[in-house]
């Protein structure tokens, strides 16, 4: 994409199960995809396991050799490198860590978390990313209710990741959702109150924002100078009922309908009955003279390839933003 | 300077709550289908007679079809497809008693053609199925012939050109039967419509066949194939295309390590000044699980990043500039 703000794609809809997803060829189609519709930088996300071999830091590395040897594979589809790269460290399938459950915030999870973020702060750093963005915490349901020193806790944990990342020329970036147990606006504002400036920032994501009760134009605004990564994505529901502390909310909620029969949260930009102001917050950006990536992403969506390119036709022709 | 005029061929499927079906399921399954072909860059469409009525019904005439398209960034209609893949009572191309049915069908499509932007090839599949047609003698060709230079003549009074879309399964495959048509057939009424995968399953090379035929081509569909026909699958009754029992699957996108050698066509493209549309078709992408919006995906990147740098090669070689 032509333009003054700098836009990557997530390829987190491709890689939807365990077992797919894993040859070179597929992905390389995948890339050719993002690549036909504009885009020439990728976000990754993690995983676990020898099927994720471009998602755990270890096996890419294991199937490519190197990061250089990774980013040669990259440039193959002609996208010249990766943005950024998701991890959440209360993901309890992660093999490479016994299949622990662990979280922020329990203070006794702290020196783990802290550990296991090394290959992936040495990992975005090597591939030239910018932004390790995670997870700060895990979903409201398994978490027990987070008053001032919970949400300072949490903060400790990514003051302590963020001086590994700054140490290491990357940025670190919290990214909320929806089903999170730091929920609220005032809450989100809490933990970035907890944690550095100069080492931690926000990655706000339209969609979870607007399913989580937060507009995102308006905290933009008013927090511009902590975010410093976006995901952008639309949604057509907003959690009305706290349905986010529902039993298995990952489940019962993201997957299950919410009771309320909703078989799908994300969508592509530019759907119809979409809930976020797209435009309005593109335009925020280039106010605010944003300077980070802007990621957008289809994940929970349907066939990757044709959200890619939905994607793509609305940046080219409601935002006006020439594909090359 | 880049190729601008790349069409889509209207195959696509696309998952509906009633299955897998064509995005013509419903007005907002074609809005997604267009956009993401105008994402991608595709400015010409090319469609079949029969989804004409189809299309007319949801968008009230096929002008109104094609607003539609140009509302989401196409330029026109480039092409329409008609075929009669199945020999009838009713029509069959080699025989001569069907012919006034034939052409007064061509007539209904001509009309539902009317008060667009341009439609520039008729494109015709210009036999039925080899079983059904053999044996494929000479006379079989001249009569064939006289039926598509009558229908060439009634297109070229509508503003198109008629032209001939072989199937490796069709009556006319081989390099001789090619040439006999050609010979039969009126240059002015009759052109070449060059579709890269056929012509590779029966044994004919695509490439050399646009170069000795390229004053009379009028099109392309870019498709690749990894199989040549050595079976002869192509007498399957009632269709090689999916009942072959040695090949499952005979299309496949360019870049995926097929046997059509498209950069070395794009230099001959350039080579002769040919400056018309070229169209990629997937036809039956989804067997094996593929998708159709990742195939067009794929082949749009080929596109971009391979037959681009084939043709700025070839200008600087031949020292032409688009």
């Amino acid at each position: 994409m032509r333009d003054t703000l700098r836009w990557a794609y997530a390829l987190n809809q491709w890689n939807v199960r365990l077992d797919v997803f894993v040859r070179h060829e597929d992905q390389q189609r995948a890339l050719k995809t993002v690549s036909a519709c504009g885009f020439d930088t990728i976000e990754l996300a993690s995983g676990t396991g020898r099927w994720d071999n471009i998602s755990r830091p270890e096996v890419i590395l294991l199937n490519h050799g190197s990061h250089a040897g990774f980013l040669d594979f990259l440039r193959r589809a002609s996208v010249q490198g990766v943005s950024s790269m998701f991890w959440d460290p209360q993901a309890p399938a992660e093999e490479e860590e016994g299949y622990a459950f662990r979280s922020t915030a329990n203070p006794a999870d702290a020196d783990a978390i802290v550990e296991w973020s090394k290959p992936f702060v040495d990992f975005v750093a090597g591939v030239g990313a910018e932004q390790l963005v995670v997870r700060p915490v895990g979903s409201a349901w398994m978490t027990p209710p987070l008053d001032g020193d919970g949400i300072k806790r949490i903060g400790d944990v990514w003051n302590r990741i963020g001086e590994l990342t700054s140490a290491s020329g990357v940025g670190l970036a919290l990214h909320y959702d929806c089903l999170g147990a730091v929920h609220t606006a005032e809450e989100l504002t809490a933990l970035l109150d907890a944690t550095d400036p100069a080492s931690v920032g926000l990655a706000l994501d339209t969609a979870e924002f607007t399913v989580g009760g937060i507009d995102p134009v308006t905290y933009y605004r008013e927090h511009a100078d902590r975010v410093t990564h976006i995901h952008l994505k639309d949604t057509r529901y907003a959690d009305t009922g706290d349905e986010y502390r529902m039993p298995g909310a990952e489940s019962t909620m993201l997957k299950g309908g919410a009771g309320r029969r909703i078989e799908r949260w994300f969508y592509e930009l530019g759907t119809e009955g979409g809930l976020v102001d797209v435009r309005a917050f593109v335009a925020a950006l280039r106010e605010h003279e944003y300077s980070g990536w802007v990621v957008v992403e289809s994940d929970h969506g349907g066939n990757p390839a044709e959200l890619a390119m939905l994607n793509s036709w609305y940046l080219q022709h409601e935002l006006g933003i020439p594909k090359s | 300077m880049v190729w601008t005029k790349w069409s889509y061929m209207d195959h696509w499927v696309t998952e509906t709550p009633q299955g897998p079906q064509p995005p013509s399921f419903n007005r907002a399954y074609m809005d997604r289908y267009v956009k993401q072909l105008s994402a991608l860059g595709f400015t010409g469409f090319d469609t079949f007679f029969f989804y004409l009525p189809l299309y007319a019904g949801m968008y009230g005439g096929v002008p109104g079809f094609e607003r539609f398209l140009q509302d989401n960034g196409f330029d026109k209609i480039t092409g329409i497809f008609s075929a009669y893949p199945s020999a009838t009572k009713y029509t069959a191309p080699h025989v001569r008693e069907t012919h006034d049915r034939i052409v007064a069908d061509c007539t209904n499509t001509l009309r539902m053609c009317e008060a667009l932007t341009g439609v520039e090839n008729f494109i015709v599949m210009p036999t039925s199925t080899y079983y059904q047609t053999e044996p494929v003698t000479d006379d079989t060709i001249k009569v064939v012939a006289d039926l598509w230079n009558r229908v060439g003549k009634l297109t070229l009074e509508h503003g198109m050109k008629t032209t001939c879309h072989f199937e490796f399964w069709g009556a006319i495959r081989t390099r001789a039967q090619l040439e006999t048509f050609f010979e039969y057939t009126d240059p002015e009424y009759v052109h070449f419509f060059c579709d890269t995968a056929q012509h590779t399953i029966a044994g004919v090379d695509p490439v050399q066949l646009f170069r000795d035929y390229r004053d009379r081509c009028t099109g392309f569909h870019f498709k690749d194939t990894k199989n040549v026909d050595e079976h002869e699958a192509y007498r399957t009754p009632p269709d090689p295309e999916l009942m072959a029992p040695q090949v499952t699957r005979w299309f496949y996108e360019m870049g995926e390590g097929g046997l059509v050698d498209f950069p070395g066509l794009m230099k001959e493209i350039v080579a002769s000044g040919y400056d018309g549309w070229l169209t990629v078709e997937h036809d039956k992408a989804e067997l094996g699980g593929g998708s159709y919006a990742e195939a067009t995906a794929v082949a749009k990147w080929y596109i971009d990043n391979v037959l681009a740098g084939a043709q700025a090669a070839a200008e600087a070689e031949l020292g032409v500039a688009r």
